[in-house]
Order: structure tokens, then C-alpha cells, then sequence
């Protein structure tokens, strides 16, 4: 077994990481970003911002977006939203997994069926959900959980509890039918 | 303002969300099924770090005023289950929509994004009438544990390493320990996770 230090370039060039050295590269982009620039990882953050261009004309009178969240041009957090695909596309070139596909991983198939529309309606009924969600509890994954938790705000954790709290229900829901380990290769 | 920065800090972290196989769809899901715990140890490992950093650039005087998230109670966590219902359906989060795109993924790239367009003109539009309401209820603003609780920050941080450390024994030695789903195994063999300390 080779150390990884020995040879940084097979680690970039790998195709996943153990979750640990994930985690404590994480750790230190989220020290990085909040300690030197005062700043939250983010992912829901952007589209809060860019959602003036389109909100202002639909409600302009709307609060939200007279003093809240005015559009603002481009902010930090699209600058982050441009990075981070970046970053992943970078990732996925290096350990060639980058291609084009409309479908994800097989066990989708396996609950939902092959059918490409309504994985499309699904994921954009969920991401709407997911967004929609992030505004009531004040942040996504990236900047509540990981950035509220690593400053110990005790609302980073609520909403961690939140968080699998709903999810587990659901996926125990959505795969009742399917074998417990592995529901299809 | 200059761009370069959350450049840098999003390159990252789109980067080690790829290496962590954020971009997966059954990953994300298969958490939640306690068929594959790579989210959590991810997330652990990421806090832990990131908890020690803070600590450490603050004690050293390298940190600038830290955002604090805000906590209001309900609003955080009925936001937190409206969010894992979508999580466990969808497979990602904000994040890892555009990790995901990152791949070449194209229900991320088209609905995925759109969809996270809509929900936020969703709240916008039900800001006015929502949101006094949720920050009305159990609103502590930017705390964080060790203040309201009463304890010295180190440690904090002390107990949730060793909260974390006894959740990954747990999960590589004790009960929770369980083979890797072969669903979620499909963007990455064994072959290539060697050199890794698994």
C-alpha cells in the first residue's frame, strides 16, 4: 500500500477518496474560507441571489426583494457556485469519469424505472423542495451544517437532526420493496 | 470585489466533494438506508476538522469575525426535514448539484439547476408572509453551544472528537459496520481507492 503523500499524483487522478481524507479536506476548505475570508461554504446561497432577476419582476413589491436578497450582481457566492463545478469537473477529467448522461447511478432504476422524464421531474420537484428548504432553515448542507457546525452553532445541528429525520422516513418509504443491502448493481 | 478567492474555496470544495462521491446519486440516498455510511463519515471527519481549524486560527489571532450561522429553532429544524425528504428522493444537496454537473450529469445540469432556481423564487415569494413567523419562533440568533451552554470552547471541540472518534469505531470495528452497497459502488472500484487508507 502505497502512502498517499509518496505520489500526490495518483491521488488527484483517483476515482474517490476514503471519507476521511474527503472530510479532512473539507474541514480545511471550511477553515480556509470562514477563518482567512470570512466567509460560509455555500450552495444554496447563489440561487437566493440570482433569484431577484426573475422574482422582481414577478412580485415588485415583494420584500424579500426590495431589501433581503436584491440582485446584487456577481456576488461571492456565484463565484463559489462557478468554482465548485469547476473544481468537480476538474476531478472527474483527472479520474476520467467525466461523460455526458441523463440518467444516474443503476439503483434509481431499480426503484423509479428507466425512464429519463420522470427522473428529470423528480429531480427538479426535489431540488425546488431542497432549495425551498434551505431558505426556511437558514442555510443548505454546506452553510448551516458543515459551516454553522464547525462554528458550534447549535442551529447547524437542529438541522442535522432535521435533516435525517426527514430522509430517513423517506427512504425507508421509497425502497420497502427493495433488498436491504444493495438494491440492484 | 475580487473573484479569485471564492474561486479558489469553490475549486476546492467541488473538488474534494468529486474525491468524496458527492456526485452520486445512491451514495447520498444509501445514508439514509444505512447501506452506506460514506455521507456521514464525510461530513464527521469534515466537522471535526473544520471545528479544530477554527479553533486553532482563532487562538493563533489568524481569523477574521466568523459568520455564525443563525439559530431559530423551528425554522431550522422543520427546514432540515423539508430538506431530507428531498435529499433522500432526489439524491444531493445545493452543493453537490453542481459537483454532480461537474461529472457531465445532466439531470443535475438542466432540472437540477432550474429546479433550485424555482425554489428559491419559491421563497421569495413566500417570505413575506413566512418568515416573520419562523424567526418569531425560538430565535437565539448567532449563538453557539459553548455560549449558551456555559463551557469553555476547547472543550467542545474536545467531546465531539471523541463523539466522532467513538461513531467511526463504531462504523469500521463495532455493530454499525456493514459491506459497502455494490450500488454505490459503481463510479469507483477497489482498484482505485488503493494507496487510501480505507
Amino acid at each position: 500500500m502505497t502512502a498517499p503523500w509518496r505520489k500526490p499524483w495518483q491521488a488527484l487522478r483517483s476515482q474517490a477518496w476514503s471519507p476521511y481524507a474527503a472530510g479532512a479536506a473539507l474541514g480545511v476548505t471550511t477553515t480556509l474560507s470562514m477563518a482567512v475570508w470570512g466567509k460560509r461554504l455555500s450552495g444554496a446561497g447563489a440561487y437566493q441571489h440570482l433569484s431577484g432577476y426573475l422574482g422582481r419582476s414577478l412580485a415588485p413589491q415583494n420584500i424579500y426583494w426590495k431589501y433581503v436578497m436584491p440582485p446584487a450582481g456577481i456576488t461571492w457566492e456565484l463565484w463559489l457556485l462557478v468554482g465548485t463545478f469547476l473544481g468537480a469537473f476538474g476531478s472527474a477529467l483527472a479520474s476520467r469519469q467525466f461523460r455526458l448522461r441523463s440518467m444516474p447511478d443503476a439503483q434509481w432504476q431499480s426503484v423509479f424505472g428507466p425512464s429519463v422524464v420522470k427522473r428529470w421531474l423528480i429531480v427538479f420537484a426535489g431540488t425546488a423542495l431542497i432549495e425551498l428548504a434551505a431558505g426556511i432553515a437558514g442555510g443548505c448542507t454546506a452553510s448551516l451544517a458543515v459551516s454553522g457546525g464547525a462554528a458550534l452553532a447549535p442551529g447547524a445541528f437542529l438541522f442535522i437532526v432535521g435533516m435525517f429525520g426527514g430522509g430517513i422516513p423517506t427512504a425507508r418509504w421509497l425502497y420497502r420493496k427493495a433488498p436491504r443491502a444493495g438494491a440492484a448493481v | 470585489m475580487s473573484a479569485l478567492p471564492p474561486l479558489v474555496i469553490g475549486c476546492m470544495f467541488g473538488f474534494v466533494l468529486h474525491k468524496a462521491r458527492m456526485g452520486s446519486y445512491a451514495v447520498i440516498v444509501n445514508v439514509f438506508r444505512f447501506t452506506d455510511f460514506t455521507v456521514l463519515k464525510f461530513l464527521m471527519s469534515g466537522l471535526m476538522v473544520a471545528m479544530l481549524g477554527l479553533k486553532l486560527t482563532g487562538a493563533l489571532q489568524l481569523s477574521v469575525g466568523l459568520p455564525i450561522a443563525q439559530t431559530f429553532v423551528v425554522g431550522n429544524l422543520v427546514g432540515g426535514v423539508l430538506f431530507g425528504i428531498g435529499m433522500a428522493t432526489a439524491g444531493f444537496c445545493p452543493g453537490t448539484v453542481a459537483a454532480g454537473a461537474g461529472e457531465g450529469r445532466l439531470d443535475y445540469i438542466v432540472p437540477g439547476s432550474l429546479g433550485l432556481y424555482a425554489g428559491a423564487l419559491l421563497f421569495g415569494l413566500g417570505y413575506p408572509k413566512l418568515f416573520p413567523l419562523l424567526a418569531r419562533l425560538g430565535n437565539f440568533g448567532s449563538v453557539t453551544l459553548p455560549g449558551v451552554l456555559r463551557v469553555d470552547g476547547w472543550l467542545a471541540v474536545a467531546l465531539f472528537w471523541e463523539l466522532g472518534l467513538v461513531l467511526f469505531y463504531l462504523l469500521e470495528r463495532g455493530p454499525l459496520r456493514q459491506p459497502q452497497s455494490s450500488a454505490s459502488r459503481d463510479n469507483a472500484t477497489h482498484a482505485s481507492l488503493r494507496g487510501w487508507p480505507q
